[in-house]
C-alpha cells in the first residue's frame, strides 16, 4: 500500500480511529493487526520472512538477556546477524554475487552451473532487517532490555509507518514507546497531520512531478545534451530529497497522530556546506546506523590516517550496496566515500570561517554551492539505470550551447520551476529563519488555516496523481 | 477528562477546517471552470469543441499525429466535406473512444477517419492516466465514467473536489487567457509543425532506432488487451451507426519503422481487427515510399511538417475520392 493512495488515506483514518476507540490494552494489537495488513497489501507471502526474522531475533535478545558467557553471547549475536544479513543477501544480492562470480570464473575458463532466483524482492528488506540487527545489538551490548512481548517486539519490526522505508529506528527510542499509554492529543494530532500534508507535498508536487523529466533524460541518455544532464540531474537531486523526505515526513507525522516520536530522518541536506555535514543531514536514522553499528566498531576517527580513510571507504560502499545489487550504487558510494576523505584531508587547510558576517555567508554560500555540485554529480551514478549509461551522460555533460530539452510540455517544466521554488522559499525558512514566517504553527488561526489550505489546494492543482512508487520502497 | 475535551476540540476544529475547504473547493472550481471553458483558443478549447459543438461531415480522431497529419482546409475544399481534427496530443485509442461516444451522441458525421500508431496497443498505463483531461467534462457528461474509471478506480472519489479536475492546467489556462495572440491558432483542429529534419539528424534518429532493435530484437510484446478493446469499441459504434470509416497508418519516416520498434505484431493485429467491418477502409502509409526517406517531410521523428502533412492530405483525399466514386 503506497502512502501516496486513497487505500492508504482510508486505511490511516480506519486504523486511527481503532486506535482511539480501543483501551489502551489493546492498542499495540491494533496496531501490529494494522501493520501486518500494510505489510501483505504488496506480496502477502512476504510476511513469512518477516515473521521468520521477527521470531529468531525475539528467541536470540532473551537469551543475549539470560547468557552470562561472553562468547556464547557473541554466537548467539552471529546467529541473528547472519540470518539477517543472510535472508538480505538471498533476497537482494545472490544473482548480483552470482553473476560476478560467472564472470571471474568465465575468465579461468571455468563454465559451473549457475542458479538464479526470479522472485520479487520484499519491499523495504534492507530497512526491517537493519532495524531488527539494531535490537540484537543493542542487547548485546547491554544498552536494551529483552522484550519479552512478541507482539510488542513484533510491532517494533513492523509498526506500518516505518516499515519499508524508515526511518530505521533504534529499540531504545521506540520500544518504550510501544509499551505506553499514548491518549488522544490535540497537539500531536494536529501537527502529526501538518507533517504528513508537507510530506505529500513534497511527494506529490514536486518528487512525482520532476521525475517526468528526469526518466526522459536519464532513460534516453544517448540523446540529450549537457545543458539538459545538468538539469536533470539537478531536478534528480531534488527529486529524491522530496520521494524520500516526503516519506518520512508522512511516516514520522503518521506515527505523532497516534502519540509516537519518530527520530528525524532528513535535515534540508542541501544547504550543508560540505559534504560531511550533509551526511549528518541526509537519511540520518541510515548514517547514524552505519555510525554506531560498523564505523565506530571498526575504530572511527580515533585510529591512523591510512586506517581512517579505509574505515570511510568502507562504510560509504556499504551504504552503496545496501541501496542495491547494482554497480551503479557501488559507485555512487565509492564517490560519497572519496568526497568525505578528500575533504578530511583538506578542511584543515581551508580558510577558518570569517568574523565578518558577509565573507562568512560568502564562504557558506560556496560551500553549499561546491557540496551541492558534487552531490549531484555521485547523484547520476545512483539514478543511471547502467554504469554505461552513466559514463555516457557524463561525455555528453560537456556538449553545452544546444538548446535544452524541454519535454513534450512546456507546462510540466514551469511545474518543476515553481515547484522547486516553493520548497526553496520554505527549507530556507525552515534552515534560516525558524522562529519567523510560522505559517503551519501561527498564533492566528487564520493565518494557520489559510496556509494549510492553501498547500492543500496547491496538491490538488500541481500534483502528480498516478500513483507513483516512492524511489526508496525498491531498497 | 482533559483527553475528551481535546478530541471535541480536533473534531469541531476539523468539522470547520473541512467545511472551509469545501467552500474554497467549491469557489476555486467555479473560477476554473469558468476559465476553462471560456478559452478561445489553445488545446482546451479545441478539445471542448470536439466534445460539445463538432458537428461536421468528416471528423478525424487520434493522437498528435492526427492533429498533425490531416489538414481539415485541404479535405473539405477537395472532397466538398466540412472537416474537423479531433486529435489531441500525447492521447490515444481510449481518448478517440471517449470522443467518438460523446460526438456520435449528439451528431452523426459522413465519415470517420482514426489515425492509428501500433503502440497504441502496447501496454503503457500512461495512455490511460492521460485521460484525465476528460475530468473538466464529466460534470456535464457522466457517460465518461468508464474512461475515468480507466485512469484509476477512485478517480470518481477524487472528483467530489471541483478543483480536482483542473490539476496541472493551471500554467496553459494561464497563457491561453493573458496571451491568446501567442498561441498557434488551429486549422478546424489541425496544427501543422514547421522545420525539417537535417540528414545528419536523420541519419542519427535510423541509428538510435537501429540500435534499439537490437536490444529488443525478438522480445514478446505484450498486446494491451484494454487499448485492443477500445479500438473495437470505436468501430463498433461506427459500424453501429452506419459510418464510413477509414482506419489509416499514416507516414512514417522510414518503412521499417514499425519493425525497429518491434510492432509488427500490434500493426498485423490493427489490419486483421479492421477487415472484420465492411464500413471500413484499412490504409497503411507506413511503407509509402513518398514519404520514407524524406526527412524534409518531417518535423521530428514521429511528425510530418505542414508540407508533408499537405502533401499526405492531398494524397488521402484522392484515395477518399476514389473509394466514394467522386
Amino acid at each position: 500500500m503506497l502512502f501516496n493512495s486513497i487505500e492508504f488515506v482510508i486505511f490511516y483514518i480506519v486504523v486511527t480511529l481503532g486506535y482511539f476507540l480501543i483501551p489502551d490494552k489493546g492498542k499495540w494489537l491494533i496496531l501490529l493487526i494494522a501493520s501486518c495488513y500494510f505489510y501483505m497489501a504488496f506480496v502477502p507471502v512476504y510476511i513469512l520472512i518477516l515473521l521468520l526474522i521477527i521470531l529468531i531475533d525475539f528467541w536470540v535478545g532473551i537469551q543475549l538477556e539470560k547468557q552470562e558467557n561472553p562468547v556464547k553471547k557473541k554466537l548467539l549475536l552471529t546467529i541473528s546477524l547472519f540470518a539477517n544479513v543472510g535472508i538480505l543477501f538471498f533476497f537482494k544480492y545472490f544473482n548480483f554475487f552470482n553473476a560476478n562470480l560467472e564472470i571471474v570464473l568465465n575468465k579461468f575458463h571455468l563454465q559451473p552451473w549457475f542458479p538464479y532466483i526470479t522472485i520479487l524482492l520484499p519491499i523495504g528488506l534492507s530497512f526491517h532487517t537493519f532495524q531488527a540487527m539494531s535490537y540484537t545489538i543493542e542487547v548485546y551490548r547491554g544498552n536494551q532490555k529483552a522484550e519479552k512481548n512478541l507482539g510488542i517486539y513484533s510491532l517494533y519490526v513492523m509498526f506500518y509507518p516505518q516499515l519499508v522505508a524508515g526511518p530505521i529506528e533504534r529499540p531504545q527510542n521506540i520500544i518504550h514507546q510501544l509499551h505506553e499509554k499514548h491518549p488522544f492529543n490535540y497537539q500531536l494530532m494536529s501537527m502529526g497531520l501538518k507533517t504528513m500534508l508537507w510530506g505529500f507535498f513534497k511527494k506529490l508536487v514536486i518528487a512525482d512531478r520532476l521525475s517526468i523529466y528526469v526518466n526522459a533524460v536519464f532513460n534516453n541518455p544517448k540523446y540529450h545534451n549537457g545543458t539538459s544532464i545538468v538539469i536533470a540531474s539537478f531536478f534528480f537531486a531534488i527529486q529524491i530529497y522530496c520521494d524520500f523526505s516526503g516519506y518520512s515526513d508522512i511516516a514520522i507525522g503518521c506515527a505523532k497522530t497516534m502519540g509516537y516520536d519518530l527520530m528525524v530522518n532528513f535535515r534540508r541536506p542541501y544547504f550543508a556546506d560540505n559534504i560531511q555535514d550533509f551526511w549528518r543531514r541526509w537519511h540520518i536514522s541510515l548514517s547514524t546506523w552505519f555510525r554506531d553499528y560498523i564505523y565506530f566498531p571498526l575504530g572511527g576517527n580515533r585510529v591512523r590516517r591510512g586506517r581512517l580513510v579505509m574505515n570511510v571507504m568502507i562504510i560509504f560502499l556499504i551504504s552503496g550496496i545496501w541501496h542495491g545489487a547494482n554497480y551503479t550504487y557501488i559507485i555512487w558510494g565509492a564517490l560519497h566515500g572519496l568526497f568525505t576523505v578528500g575533504y578530511i584531508f583538506i578542511s584543515p587547510y581551508l580558510p577558518k570561517a570569517s568574523t565578518n558576517p558577509i565573507i562568512k555567508k560568502l564562504q557558506s554560500l560556496i560551500g553549499i554551492g561546491l557540496t551541492l555540485v558534487v552531490v549531484t554529480f555521485a547523484w547520476i551514478f545512483f539514478r543511471a539505470n547502467t554504469v554505461e549509461d552513466a559514463f555516457t551522460l557524463i561525455r555528453n555533460l560537456s556538449s553545452f550551447g544546444a538548446k535544452p530539452f524541454i519535454g513534450d510540455r512546456i507546462s510540466n517544466f514551469a511545474h518543476c520551476i515553481l515547484a522547486i521554488l516553493i520548497l526553496f522559499l520554505v527549507e530556507y525558512k525552515l534552515e534560516y529563519l525558524p522562529e519567523k514566517f510560522n505559517l503551519f504553527t501561527a498564533k492566528n488561526r487564520m493565518v494557520r488555516w489559510a496556509s494549510i489550505s492553501l498547500v492543500i489546494f496547491l496538491i490538488i492543482l500541481l500534483g502528480v496523481f498516478n500513483g507513483g512508487q516512492f524511489i526508496y520502497f525498491q531498497f | 477528562m482533559t483527553n475528551n475535551r481535546d478530541i471535541i476540540k480536533f473534531l469541531i476544529s476539523l468539522g470547520l477546517f473541512i467545511g472551509l475547504l469545501f467552500i474554497l473547493d467549491q469557489i476555486l472550481g467555479w473560477s476554473f471552470q469558468n476559465l476553462y471553458f471560456r478559452q478561445k483558443v489553445g488545446q482546451f478549447y479545441q478539445t471542448t469543441y470536439s466534445v460539445e459543438r463538432s458537428n461536421q461531415d468528416i471528423l478525424v480522431f487520434g493522437s498528435s499525429r492526427a492533429v498533425r497529419h490531416y489538414a481539415p482546409g485541404i479535405l473539405s475544399k477537395n472532397l466538398g466535406l466540412s472537416t474537423y481534427n479531433m486529435g489531441r496530443d500525447g492521447q490515444m485509442i481510449p481518448f478517440s473512444a471517449a470522443l467518438e461516444e460523446l460526438a456520435l451522441n449528439r451528431h452523426k458525421p459522413k465519415i470517420i477517419i482514426l489515425d492509428i500508431n501500433p503502440w497504441e496497443l502496447d501496454i503503457s498505463p500512461e495512455k490511460f492516466e492521460k485521460l484525465t483531461i476528460l475530468l473538466p467534462y464529466y460534470a456535464k457528461h457522466k457517460e465518461l465514467l468508464k474512461y475515468i474509471h480507466e485512469i484509476s478506480k477512485f478517480e470518481d472519489v477524487k472528483l467530489l473536489s471541483k478543483t480536482y479536475p483542473y490539476n496541472s492546467s493551471i500554467f496553459v489556462l494561464a497563457a491561453c487567457t493573458l496571451f491568446p495572440r501567442n498561441q498557434g491558432q488551429d486549422d478546424h483542429g489541425y496544427v501543422p509543425l514547421s522545420g525539417s529534419i537535417s540528414q545528419a539528424n536523420f541519419n542519427q534518429i535510423l541509428s538510435m532506432l537501429q540500435d534499439r532493435y537490437a536490444k529488443i530484437k525478438g522480445k514478446e510484446n505484450k498486446m494491451d488487451t484494454l487499448a485492443r478493446k477500445y479500438l473495437v469499441q470505436f468501430l463498433d459504434l461506427a459500424k453501429k451507426d452506419q459510418i464510413k470509416t477509414y482506419l489509416i497508418i499514416s507516414p512514417t519516416i522510414s518503412k521499417d519503422y514499425f519493425k525497429w520498434d518491434n510492432q509488427l505484431k500490434q500493426k498485423s493485429e490493427i489490419e486483421s481487427i479492421g477487415k472484420q467491418y465492411a464500413n471500413l477502409t484499412y490504409l497503411d502509409y507506413s511503407s509509402d515510399s513518398s514519404f520514407n526517406n524524406h526527412p524534409e517531410k518531417f518535423a521530428d521523428q514521429f511528425h510530418l511538417n505542414e508540407s508533408g502533412s499537405k502533401e499526405f492530405s492531398q494524397i488521402l483525399v484522392q484515395e477518399i475520392k476514389k473509394r466514394e466514386g467522386k
